[in-house]
């Protein structure tokens, strides 16, 4: 045991003080009593004044020396070493992810993971600094670089667990950041260790080590891992996937509801590990249906799940072709699109069209709004240079989201105009001689092919539904996507020609309000349920509707990692430690409470 | 105030036997107006007390006889010792006033009174005082004694066995160490009817100090150190209560009345109120 205010043991000269006190003697008045035998034998030293007389024991006087003595041990703040290495700056990482609100560990993982975080915060030194960040979906610094255990602990407590996934490379990139070179640094991670995987960019290693704190203990867990509704010609059903992701069989009782409507109850029981696909109906005027299984459950988030049943408003889509099967098929791939083909002869002017797409021909003027024009007349508008022959296509930026899965290896092209000199936009897809596809995001979002479809192989591939998709999907998003979404995962609403204003309604009734015309990204889906997205237009409200789930199986699969494998630790980081210390002086100072409390009643007890 | 007292009279529970006539029915026969007995004459009879007309119808000398009337022996024993000289009124002046009251009531009664004022030993007041001219020179001699000394009450006992069958009424603070059972026995042996009025001060049955204090005795001066607190203050109250309880059952134990007495009481209402109450006075 150690002692963190050693000179405050000064105050120890209190107790010589105390002793000399009831040397001195009292000069008392002197009363005249009728019958002194009336009255008790009692003498106490109340005020000393007059020197000297001889101690007398007294319990008064052991009490008040005891008190004193127990005060000045709580004086000089011992402290006793604490189980944990600690070094001078300690970052402790909670994980306040989805799965930390798992009730396995009473009350819950993310108060156990609180709790052992705070007991680390008493274990600080005086010359010990700690941050707190949080691991969630985006990494948040909840206090930084502070010896203020105080407010570690009033900023550590109000740390609330989140819906989404634990991005942990976020957090640790996050904490590399505060810690500078030659620091003695330590991170502390409490977590059940389901996290997303790391990204590469540690290979480096980190700058600290760090110590991971499991938290939680079960598995046990039966989650709603998918709700999908299809439709067809005839019906609508819902596909439900359900799975016991723990090693004990499990009984439960699922509910389907449609707009809050009970529609059917069924008993449902899982053996460990086992999943079950359940096929719904889905009324015709059903907004939105839920599933939602009761039962003891340690983790609540994945026990329901909602799905969209209306089917979103189609968008009208006009082709100018003088003939184009695979770009007329690739697009009625989207079933929210409903396309009009024209022959070039028939082309009118029309602001009807949410896209147009211009095969071979070029109007006169073009139209305001997303387009896709394809090997434009030479002298037209948007016409190239002279058609040059093309040798091997290639990705002009492989990480562009338009090309997402977009597979050029076996794609060739025989001839394209020369875009080299066009300032339509940026490149896209591109050959050693020029540029082959251009796109733009501004006035409007259009693409630029420079060759004819017919000249190249690749409307063969299935490159090619997937690039007319991607192009499709952004130039014109679904005003309201219907499918469901991840907690935390941006969704991107494109309000309606002419609204004036847009309002998202969220799971739990409260409202956010959108910019009017602007394409805008809403954030605010921590929440899982039901979301609903209604725009003024022309004075009448449109509703829409996109549902929030969890659906992660790695989430729902709960069980807490015994070993995480972590970046390693740079050769170069200080990995000094020190034991922890546990401040002991509150109790002490509880203890003289006690013993003062006892000296008060003895004293009018008259001991 | 001595107007009052002139209508108040010494209670006593059955007839006495004094010196000299008074106002008191006697078991002896005597004069007055009220029919005892008859007898046979004897020589030496007084001739007015031969009923004549017995003597026609019977022709014998037949004497009538009439109860006799006599007075009341009283005896004051009053507790003048050092703890009496305490307390605001001083314990002693009320003393003083108080058996000055119970005396003048049995002289305006014809009554004979005994004064007998003690601390260390007894001092008898002198001769017995008898008749309302002699209320002066009692009440002048009762002032006249001193204060101090330590109280002792089997002192008591011999000039107590001394009286003849009658009243006797002790007036003391009844603090005094060994307590003040002998001289209540002797008064008992002595057939003395009467009361025990112990006299306290207010600053005794209330104290009013508390703290560090060196305190000494009245009587002895003995010194004590001492912390007065709460605790301190019940306890002595304690021991006053149950000083007060043992002489008040001495005092019925041997047929005596017995009150306690506050000094802030006036004298008045203790002869009218609590004199009469206890049933020392009617």
């Amino acid at each position: 045991m150690t002692v963190l205010a050693p000179a405050a043991a000064v105050l120890g000269l209190t107790l010589p003080v105390i002793i000399a006190l009831y040397f001195l003697k009292i000069r008392r008045p002197t009363r005249i009593v009728p019958a002194l035998h009336l009255w008790p034998n009692q003498i106490r030293d109340r005020q000393a004044n007059v020197p000297w007389q001889r101690l007398r024991p007294s319990w008064l006087l052991f009490l008040q020396l005891l008190a004193a003595a127990v005060l000045v041990a709580a004086a000089v703040q011992p402290v006793l070493p604490a189980g944990a290495a600690l070094a001078r700056h300690s970052i402790v990482l909670i994980d306040t992810s989805a799965s930390m609100q798992a009730t396995d560990v009473t009350p819950s993982r993310l108060a156990e993971a609180k709790r052992q975080a705070n007991g680390l915060i008493d274990q600080l030194g005086p010359q010990d600094r700690m941050t707190i960040i949080t691991v969630g979906p985006s990494p948040r610094i909840v206090t930084a670089v502070t010896g203020d255990r105080d407010a570690l602990h009033r900023a550590l407590n109000d740390v609330t667990a989140n819906n989404g996934p634990a991005d942990l490379s976020a957090s640790l990139s996050l904490a590399a950041g505060l810690v500078r070179a030659g620091d003695d640094a330590r991170a502390y991670l409490f977590s059940d260790g389901i996290v997303q995987p790391l990204r590469a960019s540690f290979a480096t290693g980190l700058p600290y080590p760090v110590d991971y704190h499991r938290i939680g203990v079960s598995g046990e867990n039966v989650g709603l891992t998918s709700l999908t509704v299809r439709s067809s010609a005839q019906t609508r059903a819902a596909y439900l996937h359900v799975q016991n992701f723990g090693q004990q069989p499990r009984s439960v009782s699922l509910e389907w509801r449609a707009d809050n409507r009970l529609l059917d109850v069924r008993p449902l029981t899982l053996a460990a590990g086992q999943s079950q696909d359940l096929v719904f109906p889905v009324p015709g005027d059903a907004t939105s249906v839920t599933a939602h299984f009761s039962g003891s459950d340690v983790f609540a988030l994945d026990d329901a799940a909602t799905a969209v049943a209306k089917t979103p408003r189609a968008f009208r889509v006009l082709l100018v072709t003088p003939g184009n099967v695979f770009l007329e098929q690739a697009l009625r791939l989207r079933t929210d699109l409903q396309v009009d083909v024209v022959a070039p002869a028939a082309y009118k002017p029309s602001a009807a069209y949410a896209m147009s797409l211009f095969d071979r021909f070029a109007p006169a003027s073009l139209p305001d709004g997303p387009l896709v024009m394809i090997d434009p007349p030479i002298g037209s508008q948007l016409a190239g240079g002279s058609p040059v022959g093309i040798g091997r296509v290639r990705a002009a930026d492989a990480g562009d989201p338009l090309l997402a899965n977009v597979d050029l290896q076996d794609v060739h092209v025989a001839r394209s105009q020369d875009l080299r000199v066009s300032s339509f936009g940026r490149p896209l897809i591109s050959s050693l001689q020029t540029p082959l596809l251009l796109v733009r995001d501004e006035p409007f979002r259009q693409a630029l092919f420079g060759f004819d479809l017919h000249e190249s192989d690749l409307p063969l591939r299935i490159a090619f539904p997937i690039l007319v998709q991607n192009l499709s999907e952004w130039m014109l998003p679904p005003s309201v996507p219907s499918h469901s979404f991840h907690p935390d995962e941006p969704v991107t609403i494109v309000p309606e020609s002419g609204a004036t204003s847009v309002n998202v309604s969220r799971p739990d009734g409260s409202r956010r309000a959108l910019a009017g015309a602007a394409i805008a990204t809403f954030g605010d889906t921590d929440l899982t349920g039901l979301y609903t997205v209604e725009q003024t237009v022309a004075g009448s409200i449109q509703r829409s509707w996109f549902s929030v789930n969890l659906f992660s199986d790695p989430i729902s699969q709960l069980k807490p990692l015994d070993r995480l494998t972590l970046p390693p630790t740079r050769t170069t980081a200080v990995q000094a430690t020190h034991p922890g210390q546990l401040e002991i002086w509150p109790w002490i100072a509880l203890a003289a409470l006690g013993i003062v409390t006892a000296e008060w009643l003895a004293f009018h007890r008259g001991l | 105030m001595l107007r009052r007292l002139e209508a108040l009279a010494l209670q006593v529970r059955r007839a006495v036997s004094g010196q000299m006539g008074g106002e008191r029915r006697s078991r002896r026969r005597g004069q007055s107006v009220e029919f005892a007995d008859f007898r046979n004459y004897t020589p030496g009879d007084d001739f007015r007390l031969i009923d004549w007309n017995a003597y026609a119808r019977l022709d014998r000398f037949m004497l009538r006889l009439f109860v006799a009337e006599e007075e009341l022996p009283l005896s004051l024993f009053l507790d003048l010792s050092g703890s009496m000289d305490w307390g605001r009124p001083n314990k002693a002046d009320t003393a003083r006033r108080l058996a000055g009251a119970v005396a003048y009531v049995a002289l305006a009664a014809l009554d004979r009174v005994r004064l007998t004022v003690f601390a260390e030993g007894p001092t008898s007041g002198g001769a017995p005082y008898r008749g309302r001219r002699a209320a002066t020179e009692l009440f002048a001699r009762l002032q006249s004694f001193p204060t101090g000394g330590a109280t002792n009450y089997e002192k008591l006992v011999w000039p107590i066995g001394r009286q003849r069958p009658g009243m006797s009424v002790l007036i003391t603070d009844g603090l005094g160490e060994p307590g003040v059972d002998a001289a209540l026995a002797a008064m008992q042996r002595a057939q003395q009817e009467g009361a025990v009025l112990q006299l306290l001060a207010p600053q005794e049955l209330t104290p009013d100090w508390s703290g560090d204090a060196r305190l000494r005795d009245a009587e002895t001066g003995i010194e004590r150190e001492f912390t007065a607190t709460p605790l301190t203050q019940r306890a002595y109250l304690n021991a006053l209560e149950q000083r007060t309880k043992g002489i008040e059952r001495a005092a019925h134990r041997r047929g005596l009345r017995f009150a306690r007495l506050s000094t802030d009481q006036p004298i008045d209402e203790m002869v009218q109120l609590t004199l009469r109450h206890i049933g020392l006075l009617a």
